[in-house]
């Protein structure tokens, strides 16, 4: 501002006092230190002006350090300039001076030669006019004249060099005060100079003053702009710190309470793991013994397994052994199989033509067979009416001999009531009293043929082991009957009542046979649901269920009807074989003189053949397993169908007369005399027992007492007798002495 | 090492003298000191009355130093302790080559020379101590009296270090045998005989061929501080003088700066010295300030211009006139290497400056020029605003003491208005009138601060 007019300031200062370009020095040097002054000053003023503004100047653009420094460069570089501008001032004005100098000086040559020249010239001149006056004074012969006109030269030459004397006097005049112009000069030099080395080293003086000045003022600004940074930059800090601080508070809390919860969550998840590894731990321990015992028990059955291996091993490589044989022993045998089956064909042919023939005769004998079986159907139809007529018969006279003992009972009652325990006794009202004959009851007759089965297994299981016992068991499952048919007393009577009288043949163990084979091979007569429910039952009770429903499909109802097809399968059977012996024979004809493996065949049959003999021998007859079927089917073919047909009403009332109902008829006859007054009867028998005993006691008592009077009498008749004798007084001590003691 | 050995133990037996005088020395000190243990105020003071061996080695290798001279072969520590101790009065054949601590050397020059700036001297103070050395040799140098082998012998341990010489006086011969001791009485007993001395000064020839690391000669054909003794015989640059100059001149390759001051070197020298310098290698600078140079001699400088490498040409004090200022600015218009032309106090005129104006016009590495008191007026004012318009390479003009006039100034500021590198124009004494004076000083301002920026 006021800087940038400061130069024209200058200039108007440098210019202005005219006194600058006056010769005389001091003042212009009074001048310029005036001028010096005043520049000071007006920097100072500025600098200090610029003091006060710095403050306000924080915002502009250039920082305060970098303005400080432009303003200090531009200030001392004003001041250098001065400063060489007022040292070169001297050397100027004495340059002016010195081309002043030299022009003057070049005037005054040029003045001087022209002088000199111009004098030399009239010199010469005048030089001439004396030389020529010394030819007009040779001519000259007058002595006063030569010696006027010698005068007269030397007069003018007088006045020549006087001139030139003048001249030389003038010029070292000149000289003279060139010198003192020189000596003049030389010391205005020093002066000069003196003033120049003192503005020098004014300058270098002012120069320093001001380079310390700007100097410090730069420092300062430095200084200033340095503490405002750090000021802001520490206040900056401060803030960022304060920040920090409190970041780091927080950061520090939220840490802790996050230590803490994961210290927490760490302790639940150690003791949950603890709790959880000893669960598995234990878990695992067990396990281990577990795996520990199924491996022990692995190796075990491992080593079972391996023996067990080793040992079937061992069995198929002996039966690969024996494959090989046997399979060489079947191609053998397949040869001579195929021989037998052409026999066996030709067997066939000759059996089928056989057969036919046999067919033929055996319907024949079928004919004759079913007109003697309605022969027996009418025989049998006659035997059940005269059986029912005895049955009736026997009722009858069996009731009345009950009713009898009915009413020997009641009145025994009414004897026991009124006369022994003095009651009243009302005779209680029997209905079954009045009725006479059998009673006809309702239920059908299925349980029956399960009891008999029954009773022939459990029979047949006792008698196994020992023969002998077959008669008693015979007996005692005739027992079991009769208790069904409750005719104790008919016992013996029950069996030639038996329609067929076929028990007798047949022994329990054969009929126990029979009924198992039946069980094995007639499954199929069984229902496949009571099938499924059978398998959960003992095997016993299995097979009786299933001979049950056999028998119920087969239509075998009653014990005759067992009988019937057992001795119906024996028979059969024993025809079969004796079938099957014709064809033997006829085979064994046939086939005389066959290869060696025939013989085997036949002797393996033989074998079986023997022992189904000795089978048949041991239990007299049974049929093979095989047959059963085909015995059943003309069993059911022979038997069931008359049943259907039913021809005798009367005959089928008998057959499906069930003395369930007679029980209770008996029953009630024999309840008669009710249990309470059983129980009186009892009570009354035990009292009447004690009664009687205490009588007979007391009978005894009576015989017993009059023995002992009898008895006693005799002992004093001994005792008086033992006294008396003499032995006593030869005694140490007589006993009568001691009975004396005794008694004292 | 046997002989260092043998040599070592001579002198200490030589030296057992001394330590026992300095024993003794120290009884006499203790005897006066009153049996003092401490003794505060003496540095050097120890209780050890004996040194060590070590040390007296090292004080016996000063001391012997001039005849034996051992330094290198020390360690370290020790050399330090030698090289504060050494004495500086010993001869440079010695010294020059083999110390090149710079302390010693300081220590040296301080002590003969006084303080100097060292950095004229490329901060060395080696290198200080013995261009002084060799200046003041030269200096005191009397032609057919010295004798030259005094200066010659050394030139071996000068011609590494030294690379200015500077001469501010050179004796002239002298006759009479009857005094040589001092120059000023010589001069005064030779006064008579003066006249019929025709001998040169200091013939360079035999030192210069031998100096190649010169670079600087500063010569001053003259006599110091003659005082009443004045004879214009001392200052004479005679014919012979030049011959030799020039002949040395051209035998040093490596010289850049040559100054001749104050020697009265006429047109014939100055035509001799330039056919020396033309086609020189390495001169950078030349100097014939203070002489009495006409046209001729301005010609052939001139002519030296275009066929150097000149950077500085410096013809402050002469007589050159118009034509010799005509024969420059024909040659300035053409040069390429010509940085600073100072003309001061010549007396060119208006036709030597309208001719180095037009030669400036077609210049374009003149940067500095000097034309004060040159006798120029308003027409050479004209030429140089024009100058001044076109020219962009020149920074500083001096016009100082120059009758411009206020028309020569009114078209100077013409040209400045259209001008932006310069910046000096000195117009002190020229009457160019404040007006003009203060507008060419805004503009040279104003040129200051964007020549001061551009390169920010």
């Amino acid at each position: 501002m006021s800087r940038s007019n400061s130069p024209l300031e200058d200039g108007v200062e440098e210019n202005a006092p005219p006194s600058l370009e006056s010769e005389i020095q001091e003042e212009r040097i009074a001048a310029r230190r005036l001028r010096i002054a005043a520049r000071v000053q007006a920097r100072k003023r500025e600098t200090e002006g610029q003091h006060d503004t710095h403050h306000q100047e924080v915002t502009k653009e250039l920082s305060r350090s970098q303005k400080q420094r432009e303003q200090s460069r531009r200030r001392l570089n004003k001041l250098q300039s001065d400063g060489t501008e007022l040292v070169t001032n001297i050397q100027v004005a004495v340059d002016a001076r010195e081309s002043q100098r030299r022009t003057e000086e070049a005037e005054a040559k040029r003045q001087r030669t022209e002088k000199l020249e111009n004098e030399a010239k009239t010199s010469l001149e005048k030089f001439e006019d004396i030389r020529k006056k010394w030819a007009s004074a040779k001519a000259k012969e007058i002595p006063q004249d030569l010696r006027d006109a010698l005068n007269m030269q030397q007069r003018h030459c007088a006045q020549l060099i006087e001139e030139k004397s003048k001249i030389i006097n003038e010029l070292q005049q000149e000289l003279k005060v060139q010198d003192d112009k020189y000596v003049k000069d030389l010391k205005r030099q020093a002066e000069d100079v003196d003033l120049m080395i003192e503005r020098m080293e004014e300058q270098i003086k002012n120069l320093m003053k001001c380079y310390r000045e700007e100097l410090t003022q730069i420092e300062k600004a430095f200084e200033l702009e340095r503490r405002e940074l750090l000021h802001s930059n520490y206040k900056k800090w401060e803030q960022t710190m304060q920040h920090r601080r409190e970041k780091e508070m927080e950061y520090l809390t939220m840490r802790m309470k996050q230590v803490e919860d994961q210290a927490q969550q760490l302790q639940q998840l150690r003791v949950q793991d603890a709790e959880e590894y000893n669960m598995i731990k234990i878990k695992l321990e067990t396990d281990v013994q577990i795996l520990e015992q199924q491996l022990q028990h692995m190796k075990a059955t491992f080593q079972l397994n391996q023996e067990k291996l080793e040992y079937n091993f061992q069995v198929l490589k002996k039966r690969d052994e024996e494959n090989t044989i046997t399979k060489s022993q079947q191609k053998r045998r397949i040869t001579r199989l195929q021989d037998v089956l052409n026999n066996l064909r030709i067997k066939l042919k000759k059996q089928e033509k056989q057969f036919k023939e046999e067919s033929h005769t055996l319907s024949e004998d079928c004919k004759r067979i079913m007109k003697q079986y309605q022969d027996m159907q009418k025989k049998m139809m006659y035997f059940a009416s005269i059986d029912a007529k005895r049955f009736h018969e026997m009722w009858i006279m069996n009731e009345e001999e009950i009713k009898g003992l009915v009413k020997k009972a009641l009145d025994a009652n009414l004897i026991i009531h009124e006369q022994q325990l003095g009651m009243t006794y009302v005779r209680p009202n029997l209905p079954f009293m009045k009725s006479t004959g059998p009673i006809i009851p309702q239920h059908t007759k299925k349980k029956l043929t399960e009891v008999l089965a029954k009773q022939f297994l459990t029979a047949g299981q006792k008698i196994t082991g020992d023969e002998e016992g077959v008669e008693e068991s015979v007996s005692a499952g005739a027992q079991g009957e009769s208790h069904q048919s409750k005719e104790q007393g008919q016992l013996e009577a029950s069996y030639p009542e038996n329609p067929d009288n076929l028990l007798p043949q047949i022994s329990p163990k054969t009929m126990k046979k029979l009924l198992e084979i039946m069980c094995d091979e007639c499954d199929f007569l069984v229902e496949s649901k009571l099938l499924k429910l059978f398998s959960t039952l003992e095997k016993h009770e299995q097979s009786l269920m299933k001979l049950d429903s056999i028998f119920m499909a087969l239509g075998v109802e009653n014990e005759a009807d067992v009988y019937k097809l057992a001795d119906f399968l024996i028979k059969y059977s024993e025809q079969q074989i004796a079938e099957n012996k014709k064809e033997d024979e006829e085979d064994g004809q046939i086939d005389e003189g066959k290869s060696q493996s025939y013989v085997s065949i036949s002797s393996v049959e033989a074998a079986e053949g023997s022992s189904s003999m000795i089978e048949r021998s041991t239990t007299t007859d049974l049929i093979h397993p095989n047959d059963v079927l085909k015995a059943l089917k003309v069993y059911t073919e022979h038997y069931c169908k008359p049943r259907e047909k039913h021809p005798l009403p009367s005959f089928i009332n008998y057959e499906e007369r069930d003395d369930s109902e007679d029980a209770a008829f008996w029953e009630a006859m024999a309840n008669v005399i009710p249990e309470s007054t059983q129980r009186v009867w009892s009570a009354l028998e035990t009292e009447l027992e004690k009664y009687y005993k205490i009588l007979t006691e007391r009978s005894d008592l009576i015989t017993e007492t009059e023995g002992l009077k009898q008895q006693n009498t005799e002992l004093r008749m001994l005792l008086h007798q033992y006294i008396n004798s003499r032995v006593n007084a030869e005694l140490e001590i007589p006993p009568t002495q001691v009975m004396q003691i005794d008694q004292r | 090492m046997a002989e260092f050995g043998d040599s070592v133990l001579e002198d200490l037996s030589a030296s057992d003298q001394h330590t026992s005088f300095s024993m003794s020395r120290a009884t006499a000190d203790a005897d006066k000191r009153k049996m003092r243990r401490i003794i505060a105020e003496d540095p050097d003071w120890s209780l050890a009355i004996v040194p060590y061996l070590r040390i007296i080695c090292l004080q016996h290798i000063i001391d012997n130093f001039e005849k034996n001279p051992i330094l290198d072969e020390l360690p370290p520590a020790d050399k330090v302790k030698v090289l504060e101790k050494l004495s500086t009065k010993l001869p440079i054949s010695v010294t020059a080559n083999l110390i090149s601590d710079e302390g010693y050397w300081r220590r040296c020059s301080v002590e003969r020379w006084g303080r100097r700036d060292v950095s004229y001297y490329g901060n060395s103070w080696r290198r200080m101590f013995l261009e002084c050395h060799l200046e003041s040799a030269i200096e005191l140098f009397i032609p057919n009296t010295t004798d030259p082998n005094v200066i010659l012998d050394k030139v071996p341990f000068y011609k590494n270090y030294v690379k200015k010489i500077s001469v501010s006086q050179l004796l002239p011969p002298v006759k009479s045998s009857e005094n040589r001791q001092k120059e000023d009485t010589l001069l005064a007993v030779g006064d008579g005989a003066s006249e019929e001395l025709s001998v040169s000064h200091f013939d360079f020839g035999m030192l210069l061929d031998k100096m190649t690391e010169l670079e600087e000669l500063h010569l001053v054909y003259g006599v110091r501080g003659c005082r009443m003794n004045f004879e214009w015989s001392l200052f004479e640059f005679t014919e012979q003088d030049c011959q030799s100059l020039a002949k040395a001149l051209k035998s040093c390759k490596h010289l850049k700066v040559f100054r001749l001051h104050q020697s009265k070197v006429n047109d014939e020298n100055v035509q001799t010295l330039c056919s020396s310098f033309l086609e020189h290698p390495s001169l950078r600078e030349l100097d014939f300030s203070h002489n009495i140079i006409g046209e001729r001699g301005a010609r052939a400088i001139g002519k030296l211009l275009n066929s150097s490498k000149l950077e500085v040409l410096s013809l402050y004090d002469n007589k050159i006139k118009g034509h010799g200022a005509q024969a420059i600015a024909y040659a300035l218009s053409r040069n390429e290497n010509l940085t600073t032309l100072n003309l001061r106090l010549n007396r060119i005129g208006d036709e030597g400056g309208q001719c180095v104006a037009n030669a400036l016009l077609k210049n374009s590495t003149l940067i500095n020029l000097h034309l004060g008191s040159n006798e120029l007026t308003e027409p050479t004012a004209n030429f140089l605003s024009r100058v001044l318009m076109q020219n962009k390479t020149l920074k500083s003009i001096n016009l100082s003491c120059n009758r411009l006039g206020l028309d020569g100034g009114k078209q100077l500021q013409e040209g400045m208005a259209h001008n932006s590198s310069l910046v000096e124009f000195d117009l002190r004494l020229t009457e160019v009138g404040q007006e003009s004076e203060y507008f060419i000083s805004q503009i040279l301002q104003r040129n200051k601060e964007t020549a001061h920026r551009t390169p920010l």
